[in-house]
């Protein structure tokens, strides 16, 4: 019945495939940097033990909050610069 | 991520080239060093998952 509503033209599944596509490439990049990120700066190179301990484990967890809040902060503040950039148009971009 | 523990392995343990095979110390720094690695990216998937998850929600409330 969506013709009903004037409409909006549907997006194909190969679009689909592809948006979806990327996301997921998108995300596991972003993992792969976590993971290389947070295990350098919490795993300490001395390996005494083959187990995280309590000190690492917790350092990892916090290191997963920081690293999404990191994330959000950057790409707010691209968005903002991004939309300033829009707004002042015609001023010699 | 194969090549990347290698790598981060190799780095952290291996530092004396006075023998051409690793000795057991190396040996024993990689195992523990493989060990780790594992079990910290699996603990960091889980907490990754729930942030990931936490973060849509907040995207698309009520979806």
């Amino acid at each position: 019945m969506s013709f009903l509503f004037g409409g909006r033209p549907q997006p194909s599944s190969a679009e689909k495939i592809a948006a979806a596509e990327t996301e997921v490439e998108m995300v596991s990049d972003m993992f792969n940097r976590l993971v290389q990120s947070c295990t350098k700066k919490c795993i300490p190179t001395d390996y005494r033990e083959g187990d995280l301990n309590k000190g690492e484990s917790v350092c990892l967890d916090r290191c997963v909050s920081k690293f999404f809040e990191v994330n959000v902060k950057v790409s707010e503040k691209m968005q903002g610069e991004a939309a300033g950039r829009a707004g002042g148009m015609g001023m010699g971009m | 991520m194969y090549s990347k523990l290698v790598q981060r392995c190799f780095d952290d343990c291996v530092n004396d080239f006075t023998t051409k095979s690793l000795h057991s110390k190396e040996e024993g720094c990689v195992m523990r060093c493989v060990d780790k690695y594992l079990k910290g990216s699996e603990r960091l998937g889980q907490r990754f998952q729930e942030q990931n998850a936490a973060m849509m929600q907040g995207q698309m409330p009520g979806r």
